[in-house]
């Protein structure tokens, strides 16, 4: 019998470009009464199991936040404590400013939230659903139902029972929920599942003008890492119940970001003195020998790539390939260490001239 | 107040509700048929104001059973659908929610005891026509104050069972534990008492002979620890209603052989019931976790 399948590609050790003793967090020297949201240490313990280890969370006011993390990192329960499902087992939580403990429910009147799945009376319609909703924590106009139902595009089956909805209807109707005491913070906890392409653009343009018209702040736990993407203006991401990075996504992505160039081999000397100056303070990697001879790996934002071309052109150096490189998954998988939870960190601090990639 | 015209909408539009209310008036139709065709004669069961205790007690005895499955799935459903997280992270008390919860099913217990008495006077009406029985005026003498004492006094016990099908539910947070948990205390109770009834009779039989008494000269003892049970001690209350006794309202032996507890001890003890069981569920609610 013959294996049925090919060994494994061997991945590349994690490299965090971002300089090693750099804060976590972006936002860590902000006090806690300017952000939207802000943990300290706060740890959630399940008998002996640590499902947050210390999070030292910092959510800017008026943004979209995206939250993420590997299965099991803690996501949900984070958001459970900051709604008051959950108790702490210790660390402090600020919710709008000021500090939130489990019994100050009344903080939660200025909170919308859709953790996990949308839950519902299966045997009610949606707009029945949502005035029952509605009569239970801050005061509700009863206008607002239909407002946020057609917000979310389910006006035309508000009066059709839950259980007759498809699981995208039902994510519909939980945002239409969360948004329904117009509150000046959103939880979000995977939004986009189950949404067709439709639905994604249009949570995506309603999250918008909840955050940049409005003022108010958004946070969304998910997977997507590309729905987030193109969502998130900053990003938290953590592993085991802690923070591991945090900032606005923008400054993360160019923090990771690369360009692949192969030169001839025979000019690799010149071209690595050209490229370490688009570069001068990060690593810079270049294999010569082997099917890869000739690549080099130059931490730049990916959208400097024809920089990087023009540059080697201008001195006679022609690359024969050029492969702009990074986005969120890939900071996501090197921060998380591609679901292992190991990141390299000391791969950051090698640099220099052309020399084969760590090992 | 709004929560609980949320909670009466959601009553409203729930089928369990109306299937509970079926089931219940197919079951009276039943039982007065059958006894129209066995007993209705010859005990005058079928016959004002006597009639009342058959009513009261099918209301209070078996619908006292229908009411704990009822609370159990209609409080017990919040977890299982996860609408509770909702309420919670919006910032409700959960307090208020559940004594909302609990006043509306109060209501709704108070609506279908009013329309399964109407059902039973009518049914009381229609077997007397097919068995030809004289049914007599259910106004007539002591009628209307018979048919009051059993509203007024009968709801309190049918409450209080329900309330512990809700305890059970809130503690145990699904709706199928809280239906099965309450009707094995609901049975469980009625076979442990009807043990410990026999247990006590045979350990009292050195007590003599007294020609007096009502089953073969034996003399009832007690009250005994056990009909202060949460169960049985809403069945001395409707012993205690006119005619209770008579319709066997405690569901066991005790009105054969036990002294039932007196009314004014048992209907303050179904009200502790009912408040404890109550502040249970809300100690056990304020205190959960919820996932």
């Amino acid at each position: 019998m013959t294996d049925a399948f090919p060994p494994p590609p061997v991945a590349a050790p994690p490299v965090i470009a971002a300089p090693p003793d750099a804060p976590l967090s972006a936002f860590a020297a902000l006090s806690p009464a300017d952000l939207a949201v802000a943990t300290r240490g706060l740890v959630k313990s399940y008998g002996r199991h640590q499902a947050l280890q210390g999070l030292d969370m910092s959510v800017p006011r008026g943004q979209v936040y995206g939250f993420l993390g590997p299965n099991g990192s803690g996501k949900t329960t984070a958001l459970r404590l900051l709604t008051g499902l959950l108790r702490p087992s210790s660390g402090s939580i600020f919710l709008l400013g000021a500090s939130y403990t489990w019994r100050d429910r009344e903080r939660l009147f200025r909170v919308g939230s859709l953790i996990e799945t949308p839950s519902f009376y299966p045997y009610l319609s949606g707009s029945e659903n949502l005035i029952v909703l509605g009569a239970s924590g801050p005061p509700t106009d009863p206008q607002r139902v239909n407002q946020v139902l057609e917000y979310v595009g389910m006006s035309g089956r508000a009066r059709d029972a839950v259980q007759t909805y498809s699981l995208g209807m039902k994510q519909r109707l939980g945002i239409a929920a969360a948004m329904l005491s117009d509150p000046d913070l959103l939880l979000l906890d995977e939004p986009a599942n189950g949404l067709d392409p439709g639905g994604m653009v249009a949570m995506r343009e309603t999250l918008r003008y909840f955050t940049r018209e409005l003022g108010k702040t958004v946070v969304i736990s998910s997977h997507l890492l590309h729905e987030v993407e193109q969502l998130a203006d900053v990003v938290g991401i953590i592993d085991r119940g802690r923070l591991i990075r945090e900032g606005p996504l923008v400054q993360l992505l160019e923090d990771t970001g690369r360009v692949r160039v192969k030169v001839p081999v025979e000019q690799m000397a010149a071209a690595a003195d050209i490229l370490r100056r688009l570069a001068p303070d990060r690593p810079l990697y270049g294999i010569d020998a082997g099917d890869q001879a000739g690549w080099f790996t130059v931490y730049v934002n990916p959208t400097r790539g024809s920089e990087v071309n023009r540059s080697l052109a201008e001195a006679g150096i022609y690359a024969s390939g050029l492969e702009p490189g990074s986005d969120l998954e890939t900071l996501f998988l090197e921060l998380t260490g591609s679901g292992s939870g190991e990141v390299d960190h000391s791969a950051a601090r090698s640099s220099g001239s052309p020399e084969a990639p760590p090992a | 107040m709004r929560l609980l015209r949320a909670e009466l909408l959601k009553i409203r539009r729930r089928q369990a509700t109306y299937v509970v209310l079926f089931v219940a008036v197919v079951l009276m139709v039943v039982i007065f048929l059958l006894t129209g065709s066995t007993l209705g004669g010859l005990a005058g069961a079928i016959t004002f104001p006597a009639a009342y205790a058959l009513i009261g007690e099918f209301v209070f005895s078996i619908g006292g059973l229908m009411a704990v499955v009822y609370a159990a799935a209609y409080v017990g459903s919040d977890w299982n659908w996860g609408v509770l997280r909702n309420v919670v992270a919006r910032g409700e008390s959960r307090t208020g929610y559940l004594l909302a919860k609990t006043l509306a099913l109060i209501i709704v217990l108070g609506i279908a005891m009013l329309l399964l008495f109407a059902l039973g006077i009518v049914m009381t009406y229609v077997t007397g026509v097919v068995y030809g029985i004289p049914v007599s005026n259910p106004l007539s003498g002591d009628g209307i104050a018979d048919l009051a004492e059993w509203l007024i006094f009968g709801f309190p016990v049918l409450v209080q069972r329900a309330a512990l099908g809700l305890m059970v539910a809130v503690v145990l947070r699904s709706q199928l534990a809280g239906a099965v948990v309450g009707i094995v205390l609901y049975v469980g109770e009625a076979i442990i008492t009807t043990t410990l009834t026999f247990a006590a009779v045979a350990s009292s039989f050195g007590g003599g002979f007294d020609p007096e008494g009502p089953i073969l000269g034996f003399e009832p003892i007690g009250p005994e620890w056990f009909q202060f049970l949460p169960i049985s001690i809403g069945g001395n209350v409707l012993s205690a209603l006119p005619g209770g006794a008579t319709a066997g309202a405690s569901g066991g032996l005790e009105d054969l052989f036990l002294k039932p507890v007196p009314f004014e001890l048992a209907l303050p003890m179904v009200l502790v019931y009912l408040v404890v069981s109550i502040g249970i569920a809300v100690f056990a609610l304020r205190r959960q976790e919820i996932v």
